[in-house]
């Protein structure tokens, strides 16, 4: 199924350029949606279908972290995959963000790094449902 | 003027399917329940899911005996059943609409129930690879949906007029 993305960034250079990995990360990809910071990303949300968020940390309005939260503790919004690509050094911050159920990238990163992070996450979400992104699903294949 | 078709009513938490070219089948008054519509146009087989809630785990003794109340145990349901019909897997056009905010203003819509219904619909189509065609979700209209099992085509009937999906 094709994978509708959302690309948080404040740098519409950022944007384009995590768009351009996108299209050639071998990932199908469905509809883009972009913000440039969590206040947008969170409207964006409401009103579009995301299967995947991809979130810069260093945004004005509302960091990436704080957008994170948000995700979180809405009950719509709590199985949405997320990856957050940033420059961050702080192994304290990127274990939080890790915690909270994001991956993490570090900027600069290739097409390869991103689509091998998606795949992953993609066979985590649909493994075991150990990953805390998993809807518990009850019914059969089909 | 087309000639007179027969409805085959799809009720709520219920999932009905035909093969008859002369049949549509219709769900009433969509808030936030999502009908899941999926129709074979090789072998026209139709078939439409009226489903109210996300998960069967709230209630799986509800969801043994009504399957179609829950959309994780009601997707399922309609697929397997059309594949009986002569329905395949990989000619299956899947449509959806639904999962309304029926309270009108969306911030005291606290348990977002047609929200997480798309939610749940998508990762289950995603991790059975099938792909959806069209979606008419969100909003804060109630809709009512037909499919015509000659030709496929879906129509969405609001307050506001009619619409293909
Ligand atoms: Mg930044």
């Amino acid at each position: 199924m094709k994978l509708n993305v959302m690309v948080v960034d404040d740098s519409a250079v950022m944007r384009a350029m995590v768009k351009k990995s996108l299209s050639l990360c071998g990932i199908e990809l469905g509809e883009v949606v972009e913000a440039a910071n969590g206040v947008e990303a969170l409207e964006k949300l409401a009103s579009s279908w995301v299967d995947l968020a991809l979130i810069d940390v260093n945004m004005p309005k509302m960091n990436g972290e704080e957008l994170l939260n948000h995700i979180r503790e809405d009950e719509a919004t709590v199985p949405l995959n997320v990856i957050v690509i940033s420059t961050e050094g702080s192994e304290t911050r990127i274990s939080r963000l890790k915690s909270k159920g994001a991956r993490f990238l570090r900027k600069p990163f290739s097409p390869e790094n991103l689509g091998n992070q998606i795949r992953e996450m993609l066979g985590e979400t649909h493994g075991d449902g150990s990953g805390n992104q998993a809807l518990p699903v009850s019914g059969p294949d089909f | 003027m087309v000639s007179a078709t027969k409805l085959l009513v799809v009720g709520m938490a219920d999932a009905k399917h035909s093969r008859e070219p002369g049949q549509t089948l219709v769900t009433y008054a969509l808030g936030s329940c999502i009908a899941l519509v999926i129709y074979d146009p090789v072998a026209k087989v139709g078939g439409m899911l009226h489903a109210m809630l996300p998960q069967s785990s709230i209630d799986p003794a509800k969801a043994e005996v009504h399957p179609a109340v829950f959309v994780d145990t009601g997707v399922p349901l309609l697929f397997l059943e059309s594949y009986k019909l002569g329905a395949k897997k990989e000619r299956l056009v899947v449509k959806v609409a639904g999962g309304a905010c029926t309270h009108g203003d969306p911030e005291k819509d606290m348990f977002q129930i047609g929200k997480r219904n798309v939610l749940m619909l998508k990762k289950l189509l995603w991790t059975n690879n099938v792909p959806l065609a069209a979606s008419d979700v969100a909003g804060t209209e109630s809709r009512t949906v037909f499919l015509d099992l000659e030709t496929g085509r879906i129509r969405i009937r609001t307050p506001r007029g009619e619409h293909e999906l």
